[in-house]
């Protein structure tokens, strides 16, 4: 008897203490001790930018509408896409989202994002000042807020040792470039990131080249990747990487990882975010180079597409204050603010009336939007479904290419078979 | 002396090489196992040691030289602006406390149940035993990424999401089988006669546990205590998930934090990881004392 | 008389003055009802918290359009059969099997003679003391850390290309040559596990009593036999426990992976959890995945069996 007594009180000695806990816990809800909405924006921006100025931003908006409290949930970027998923499937979406361009079909397919097409209906909104949206179906889903673009970085002083006095503009200058800069002995010509981790590299990197010449991926929003197009250009990669002017690594390397060989001068030339002048210039003072766009096919002079990567918005289909979300929404997207956001991030905004102020301070900034303005903004992935796969589909057989195991039209056809039944 | 003679005992075997091998004395094969031993620790030391080295070199680097080569061990920028910047941000102080009120409730608890269960199952049986005992080791074999979805709906349901417990009961949910196991092992290795020693003197199963099994299973304990620490404190993708203010997020999401879509902040993350391990280090050196000598000996030899 | 409800053992009220259990210790005054008290807590909270997600799991590899889709249809086997004739999921297993059995054995192999070395007599106190924290470092840092860590010394350009240069190797590419990719990753699994090995055989050996050591030194055994007679034989319990978990536990192991290679070069890293992951969240098969959690569930059900049993045949 007393040996029962003893488990059972020891027992309920621990649940109790066990409770104690249960009044810890984080702070959030819908409507706070002051009767004001909160409404919740989540993203991966805020550890990017400069300290507190994401916050700033937030409040101007709370100031502008009281009874609208703000509150930012900021992730890792690695995990940012499953969080959203795992979010989506238990209610628990904040209500602004932060998103990627090739997250969009599929949360859009989930129903995890609200069309924003419809509210842009409901509120009389003037989207003519968007610079892009991203639609499934006829509607949009996303829109992106601020855009990197991908322009081509290239060290002056590795050039001018090989022999090469301009940066490249087209696809032959760029590999007698190459070669001559991987003769020199202690630099690679070009790196190409093509971690399956993250397998943006291909969009970013490999087909940016096929956009940069006008090609397309796509018939009729359907994969089309045997033309010829593309066939020429990943053959050109192909001959690039058997000539080894590729630096080390490539089928591990992430975007990170080429950005830190430039910086130190290993690597020659490559197709990079602007994200990361600043940090280019800022690790290495020394460093000469410059920006210019994508070498296109010999012989070409339409306009040529540039890459680009987006910071970009959407609204969860599950969020109960949908109207104050739109307000957020209308906020980040209007003229001054989006200019803001742009100019912290050093990225272009998604507002066509926005300036952001570094055009008239930085003149490598200006430069790159000289070139932004004279191509088009080209990403064939975005609003694919399971894009990333895609890009990953790609990038496999893409290696297996470069290993010599397949030949680029194997290559190209079980890639067009996969993408194929994805459609 | 034939050979086919079976069985030979050590005896003959030992003597046979004494004979053989007169030259070597004792105290010199005594010395061949010392120097043996000290460069096995030496080599041993490289391979644990080194990264860690490489690791805490990092913390002191400004972002651009991590990447320079020829890689050197102390740069000119030598500084601590990595750690001064942990310290006076209180968001990531935060998550050290976040980590530590987790990973010690979670010690705490985990022992407690654990040493409960594995009593149970060193000591009694009862039906269901194997049952339980096999489903407690293969829950752990289901991948955490495809449970991670109906778990997490689960603890939103229960109204734990963003909370302390939620993390707690967890990370008590993951350590439990290897908890339970390893303090079965122990308590298995521990002699019937203390028990029958308590019950003799009048005492129950309780008594027996907490006076005598206890005590005696203190290396175990400790060594899985270690173990439930470093979980509880390492474990990011529930941490992540389980959690979505600043207010209860923890040291590996501060840490992943660091690393952005466009750039990683190498010093502050090097800095933040050997900021994290020093506590679990002193805490080892502490406990360092419960793996030496042996606490059973001894014990029973009335 | 047996009264017990259910196998998961409830607890229940004994009848007073109730019938002797049969079992062990059983003294006078051990109700029939303890052990279920003792093992309530795990029962519950396992239970709720475990099982319950894992049975959802296994019903959600029955069906397909799970989680993402609002019409989840039933398909039964298919996912099944749809993975067991998949060629990736076998070049994911082959892999896991690599990976997971080279690391136990040499987390095994490396635990052990690190804590016999530790556990020396031949070596002073404070120097036992100060290797013994040197050799529990790789344990102390989170996934994330050690993955990014290893990258940046195995970057072609990077520490350890750099002292192998001193010895003639080039530059090689360890973690992108589809040939040296799974090796090194497991190399990397090997150097952040083992301390678990090292400190629980270490707890193991304190339990060794130093009496059996001198009873075989007595007998004129060396060091060696008294190695294999007296050491490997108290330990085999520790041992066997440790293996056990470690093989699932690294079985499992997916964020190394992620971090360092993404499953590349090509597929030379797939493992089951990357193969499963990218089911989940890349192409949103949560039925696929699920199917796929299922069989390694299954797997392991088999060993655990056999552990089980293997106990209960000891005692």
């Amino acid at each position: 008897m007393t040996q029962k007594r003893k488990i059972i009180a020891g027992m309920s000695a621990m649940a109790a203490a066990s409770l104690v806990l249960t009044g810890c816990g984080g702070s959030g809800g819908d409507v706070d001790a002051d009767g004001n909405v909160v409404i919740e924006l989540a993203q991966w921006w805020e550890p990017e930018l400069p300290d507190g100025e994401l916050r700033g931003l937030i409040d101007e908006f709370e100031e502008q509408n009281p009874g609208i409290k703000v509150e930012l949930l900021s992730g890792p970027y690695a995990s940012t896409r499953e969080q959203l998923v795992t979010g989506a499937a238990s209610g628990t979406m904040p209500d602004v989202v932060g998103l990627d361009g090739s997250w969009v079909n599929d949360f859009a397919k989930q129903g995890a994002i609200t069309d924003l097409s419809a509210l842009m209906a409901e509120h009389d909104y003037d989207d003519s000042t968007l610079a892009s949206q991203v639609e499934v179906d006829g509607s949009t889903y996303m829109v992106p807020a601020v855009n990197f673009v991908y322009p081509l970085y290239t060290n002056d002083a590795l050039l001018a040792e090989a022999g090469v006095d301009q940066p490249p503009s087209s696809r032959t200058e760029f590999a007698d470039a190459a070669r001559a800069i991987t003769e020199l002995g202690n630099a690679a010509g070009t790196a190409m990131p093509l971690s399956l981790e993250t397998p943006s590299g291909v969009q970013n990197q490999v087909m940016s080249w096929l956009w940069a010449s006008g090609g397309s991926m796509l018939k009729d929003g359907k994969p089309d990747l045997t033309n010829e197009g593309v066939v020429d250009t990943i053959e050109y990669f192909d001959e690039l990487y058997q000539d080894g002017v590729f630096a080390p690594g490539a089928f591990t390397m992430k975007e990170q990882d080429m950005v830190e060989e430039f910086t130190n001068g290993r690597v020659g030339m490559m197709v990079d975010s602007l994200a990361h002048l600043t940090m280019i210039r800022e690790s290495n003072p020394d460093l000469e180079f410059s920006i210019s766009a994508l070498p296109a096919e010999d012989g070409y002079d339409g306009k040529r597409g540039i890459p680009y990567a987006s910071w970009g918005l959407g609204i969860a289909e599950s969020s109960e204050h949908k109207a104050e979300a739109w307000k957020l929404f209308e906020f980040l997207m209007s003229e001054e603010a989006n200019a803001e956001l742009a100019s912290m991030a050093k990225a272009f905004p998604g507002n066509t009336e926005s300036v952001p102020d570094f055009v008239e301070d930085d003149e490598l900034m200006a430069e790159a939007f000289d070139i932004y303005q004279a191509g088009y903004p080209a990403n064939e992935f975005t609003g694919l479904p399971v894009a990333e796969d895609l890009m990953r589909q790609m990038n496999e057989q893409f290696q297996s290419m470069l290993e010599g195991d397949i030949s680029v039209d194997e290559m190209l056809e079980t890639t067009q078979e996969s993408w194929s039944a994805e459609f | 002396m034939a050979l086919t003679d079976a069985p030979v005992s050590t005896q003959t075997l030992v003597t046979k090489r004494r004979v053989a091998r007169r030259p070597v004395t004792r105290g010199g094969r005594r010395r061949t196992a010392k120097v043996l031993t000290i460069v096995g620790l030496f080599l041993g030391a490289l391979f644990a040691g080194l990264p860690v080295l490489w690791m805490l070199s990092s913390s002191f680097k400004s972002n651009t030289q991590i990447f320079e080569n020829p890689p050197r061990l102390i740069t000119e920028t030598f500084s601590i602006d990595a750690y001064v910047t942990i310290f006076t941000d209180p968001e990531k102080m935060r998550f050290f406390v976040n980590s530590y009120v987790v990973a010690l409730s979670v010690v705490a608890c985990t022992l407690l149940v654990a040493i409960l269960t594995a009593y149970a199952f060193s000591r009694f049986t009862f039906p269901g035993k194997e049952l339980l005992n096999v489903v407690i080791i293969s829950v752990q074999a289901v991948p955490p990424i495809t449970l991670l979805i109906p778990y997490f709906g689960l603890i939103v349901l229960l109204g734990l999401y963003d909370t302390y417990p939620g993390l707690i009961l967890t990370y008590m949910v993951f350590t439990l089988p290897y908890a339970i196991i390893m303090m079965t092992g122990y308590f298995n290795s521990l002699p019937r006669e203390l028990d029958e020693a308590v019950r003799v003197d009048g005492g129950g199963s309780w008594t027996a546990l907490w006076r005598i099994l206890v005590p005696v299973a203190t290396p175990g304990i400790v060594s899985v205590g270690m173990y439930t620490f470093m979980l509880a404190w390492n474990e990011y993708l529930f941490a992540l998930t389980l959690t979505r203010t600043v207010e209860m997020r923890t040291v590996p999401i501060g840490i992943q934090l660091l690393m952005g879509q466009h750039s990683y902040e190498w010093n502050e993350m090097m800095a933040m990881s050997i900021v994290g391990s020093i506590p679990v280090l002193v805490l080892f050196l502490f406990f360092q004392r419960y793996f030496i000598g042996g606490l059973t000996a001894g014990s029973v030899k009335s | 008389m047996s009264t017990v409800a259910e196998r998961r053992g409830r607890a229940e009220a004994p009848a007073p003055g109730g019938p002797r259990r049969r079992g062990q210790g059983g003294a006078p005054g051990v109700r029939r009802s303890e052990p279920f008290l003792y093992v309530g807590p795990t029962v519950i909270l396992i239970g709720v918290l475990l099982v319950i997600p894992v049975v959802t799991v296994i019903g959600y590899s029955l069906f397909d359009n799970v989680i993402t889709n609002p019409n989840p249809e039933f398909v039964g086997l298919a996912h099944y059969a749809a993975l067991l004739s998949d060629t990736g999921f076998y070049t994911a297993v082959g892999n896991t099997l690599f990976f997971t059995i080279v690391s136990v054995a040499a987390h095994l192999v490396i635990g052990l003679v690190f804590a016999l070395m530790l556990n020396s007599p031949l070596v002073g106190r404070t120097t036992t003391a100060v290797y013994r924290t040197i050799y529990v470092l790789p344990w102390l840092f989170t996934v994330a850390i050690v993955a990014v860590l290893w990258r940046l010394l195995l970057n072609p350009n990077g520490v350890v290309n750099y002292l192998l240069s001193f010895v003639g190797s080039g530059s090689t590419e360890w973690l992108s040559d589809p040939s040296l990719a799974l090796g090194t990753v497991t190399f990397i699994n090997i150097w952040a596990g083992y301390p678990f090995f090292m400190v629980s055989l270490l707890a193991g050996l304190q339990g060794i009593s130093a009496d059996l050591y001198e009873t075989a030194r007595v007998d004129g055994a060396n060091a060696w036999q008294r190695f294999t007679a007296v050491t490997l034989p108290n330990l085999k319990p520790v041992i066997i426990s440790m293996s056990l978990l470690d093989l699932i536990w690294t079985s499992q192991q997916f964020a190394l992976i992620w971090m360092t290679t993404g499953g590349g070069p090509v597929d030379a890293t797939e493992l089951v959890s990357t193969y499963t992951y990218k089911l989940a969240f890349t192409k949103y098969e949560f039925g696929a995945a699920s199917t796929a959690a299922v069989v390694v569930l299954v797997l392991s059900m088999i060993l655990a069996v056999f552990y089980v049993r293997h106990q209960r045949a000891k005692e």
